[in-house]
């Protein structure tokens, strides 16, 4: 658009070319899509790095090529331990996704719709789990589950810290969906004799669930990645992040390109999917409606 | 048998939502509890130990001190050659200059975003977010493969012939851990910023220049003010999360610069040392609830969300 603009005002006002106004908007138009280019490679190059050493003898540099291998996947998947921790990601995170998820959909109607005292704190109390440093959110809780509470950390306590963790991605998504909602759909359908049950399950619902599924991913995905929480109330179990650590806390090693590939793969898969539904490009830029 | 069975459940459904009490309490009831449980009760509880005595074997005795904060700056010299003093000066330094740096380079590709629609915009969100979504751990560590005097950019360099040794700047240390925090945090500055100037009327910016504003006044007194609220929960975003940072200063430090987060989880996890533990997050904590009142005083809590 920025380029359309100049034209007009050049068409407009003829004075502008001779002055060399409009030079100086193209030199600044290409310099930004300069800068967006060279963003986006210093977004991807170390990714893209180290997918092409995933696949290559040598594991740690480029140079000197010693040729292309799939030896390093085949290892990572014959890992069991790591294979294992893996196992124990998918399900805190899918556990963790879910509690926080109906505590979030249930806080978000609140939010939305009710009044009730010191509202704004608890909205901020929601919202705090997202913004306290995760070194901070994981010494708290593990002092407090083995001094105070003298629970052995574990799987559990991984499962509550990241229902926590996930919890306002859920309320912050579902709420956004919830303001921008045309409550006049809900009560024709109360005028036309359905019951609120009715309303809700044939009404709300449908309109709410994306919101509802971008909410559950992004609390997945939070949960998954998770490290720092995890490390500190895990105990002796592993899960995915932990091992990683623990595999290149002295340097690098072959399987640690691999199972970091084989995620970025996986995530990139998930995320066109996401997006193709609209779930993900909504949350950041509003719905197609607004445009 | 079974119909007249759920239509009862139905009833009573019905009836636990008509009481605007009821309704209340099932809304806010287990997330209230569920929060003042995990997020609530353990920050407390860590406030109070970091004011109360611990043992030698690190059980707590409940007796009140301020012990533990004058030991964080206990140590052979002043109090600001203690290794937490200086920790914490390397952590403010390091959020910092991440925080400006992502700011300098988000807003353009924000700005251009906001001016250009349809399938662009969809092609560049996804190659932003998809890095973003990518494993921190991930980022971090693929920024490690780079970093290092036998990493790839300094092995790629002398490969090609264009330095004969690896180039300091490219080894692990601060500049590595800035790149490393940028990487990592930049988006959130990106959508903060995108959310706010895709909201701004630009018939403003044209307005400003048809009456003679220079672009730099235009951007100073017309986007700017308007993109504030963007800024700021955008700085506020990055500048947080990097304050206590662990991972990427772990990877890209390598134990030549030792910021907070890393002092604070060395003694935990080594010593289970929650005393000093305890008092040194309060100061990250303290440092983030002052950010945000400052915050506070420009954009609502909602702007944050990004709602």
């Amino acid at each position: 658009m920025a380029t359309e603009t100049t034209s007009e005002t050049g068409v407009e006002n003829g004075t502008y070319g001779l002055l060399g106004v409009d030079r100086t908007d193209t030199i600044l138009t290409y310099g930004l899509y300069l800068i967006a280019a060279g963003l986006l490679v210093f977004l991807w190059i170390p990714l893209l790095v180290m997918v092409a050493l995933s696949f290559m003898v040598n594991t740690s540099t480029l140079f000197p090529y010693k040729g292309v291998t799939l030896s390093n996947y085949a290892a990572t998947f014959a890992d069991s331990s790591l294979m294992m921790a893996l196992f124990h990601s998918v399900q805190i995170a899918t556990i963790a996704a879910f509690i926080a998820t109906v505590l979030g959909v249930l806080a978000s109607f609140a939010l939305a719709r009710y009044d009730f005292p010191y509202k704004e704190l608890y909205r901020t109390l929601g919202i705090l789990p997202m913004v306290i440093p995760g070194v901070i959110m994981g010494i708290a809780l593990l002092m407090y589950f083995r001094s105070l509470l003298s629970v052995t950390p574990g799987f559990w306590t991984v499962v509550v810290t990241h229902s926590v963790y996930g919890f306002p991605f859920v309320l912050l998504l579902v709420t956004a969906r919830l303001y921008t909602f045309d409550r006049s759909l809900e009560e024709a359908a109360r005028d036309l004799g359905a019951d609120p049950l009715t309303t809700f399950r044939d009404v709300t619902l449908p309109i709410l669930a994306p919101a509802v599924g971008a909410g559950f991913l992004f609390a997945w995905i939070r949960s998954f990645e998770d490290f720092i929480r995890a490390f500190f109330v895990k105990g002796t179990m592993n899960v995915l992040t932990t091992s990683m650590f623990s595999m290149i806390k002295y340097g690098t090693a072959p399987k640690m390109n691999a199972i970091s590939s084989f995620i970025v793969f996986v995530i990139a898969i998930a995320l066109v999917v996401a997006m193709n539904l609209g779930n993900v490009t909504e949350y950041v830029a509003g719905t197609e409606a607004d445009e | 048998m079974s119909t007249g069975h759920t239509s009862e459940t139905r009833r009573q459904l019905i009836r636990a939502f008509s009481s605007t009490r009821r309704r209340l309490g099932l809304t806010v009831g287990p997330s209230l509890v569920w929060l003042m449980l995990l997020l609530l009760a353990p920050l407390s509880f860590m406030i109070a130990v970091s004011f109360l005595k611990v043992n030698d074997a690190y059980q707590i005795v409940y007796e009140p001190t301020l012990a533990n904060y004058g030991n964080l700056f206990a140590g052979s010299g002043p109090f600001w050659q203690s290794s937490f003093f200086q920790s914490l000066v390397l952590s403010y330094e390091l959020a910092f200059v991440t925080t400006i740096v992502c700011l300098a380079l988000a807003f353009p590709l924000a700005y251009l975003l906001a001016r250009r629609g349809g399938r662009t915009f969809k092609v560049v969100i996804f190659l932003v977010l998809l890095p973003f979504f990518t494993m921190y751990l991930v980022r971090a560590y693929s920024w490690f493969l780079m970093f290092g005097s036998n990493g790839v950019i300094n092995s790629t360099l002398m490969t090609l012939g264009i330095v004969s040794e690896p180039v300091k700047l490219f080894g692990f240390g601060k500049f590595a851990i800035i790149v490393g925090l940028t990487h990592a945090y930049f988006p959130y500055m990106l959508l903060s910023l995108y959310a706010s100037l895709d909201g701004l009327d630009f018939s403003l910016v044209e307005a400003a220049r048809d009456l003679g504003a220079s672009r730099i006044e235009t951007l100073r007194d017309i986007i700017v003010p308007l993109v504030l609220p963007g800024i700021i929960s955008g700085s506020l975003f990055v500048f947080v999360p990097s304050l206590g940072a662990f991972i990427t200063p772990r990877f890209l430090g390598q134990g030549k610069v030792l910021m907070i987060g890393q002092l604070i989880e060395n003694r935990i996890d080594s010593l289970y040392a929650i005393n000093y533990g305890g008092a040194a997050s309060m100061f990250i904590v303290v440092s983030i609830v002052i950010a945000f009142a400052l915050a506070f005083r420009y954009v609502s809590i909602e702007d944050l969300g990004g709602i």
